[in-house]
């Protein structure tokens, strides 16, 4: 039987997908199911969750990757 | 330390989120194929695999009533 689930598609780059498995490895609360590569279906009612939590990574990350970038850019 | 800013900004923008219905679990392919095409025709249909067959749409109504009216047809 055919079945709608209700949702929100999150449309997104591959790293940040990643981040958000992430998230949801701690937790189970966000994703209902992982579409592809680029895509990914989450409860409606933790989309604004979800963005607090993802903003927050980044923060953490940003830096490290480009601390990375330029070390080897000076290297070279 | 701007530039690091401008790129949190781009990454969390780069998040699209649409709110809707995930079509799945259909008996048949050729059914799938019919409600898929239609939500893509009346542009509700965000997102689609054929090979998995699901899609999700970002409205419902429209789609129930088609599904309605071919069950009827069938």
């Amino acid at each position: 039987m055919v079945r709608a689930v209700k949702g929100t598609l999150v449309e997104c780059d591959p790293s940040i997908k990643s981040i958000i498995i992430n998230i949801d490895n701690e937790t189970n609360e966000y994703i209902v199911e992982d579409l592809d590569e680029t895509h990914l279906m989450i409860k409606d009612n933790m989309v604004a969750k979800l963005k607090t939590e993802l903003e927050q990574r980044l923060k953490e990350n940003v830096p490290d990757v480009e601390d990375e970038s330029d070390s080897d850019q000076d290297v070279k | 330390v701007i530039d690091q800013i401008r790129l949190w900004q781009l990454d969390t923008e780069r998040i699209s989120t649409r709110d809707g219905y995930l079509f799945k679990d259909f008996d048949e392919y050729k059914e799938y194929k019919a409600v898929a095409d239609f939500a893509d025709n009346i542009g509700v249909c965000a997102w689609r695999n054929d090979k998995k067959g699901i899609f999700f749409a970002t409205k419902i109504e429209q789609i129930k009533d088609f599904m309605k009216s071919q069950k009827k047809a069938n």
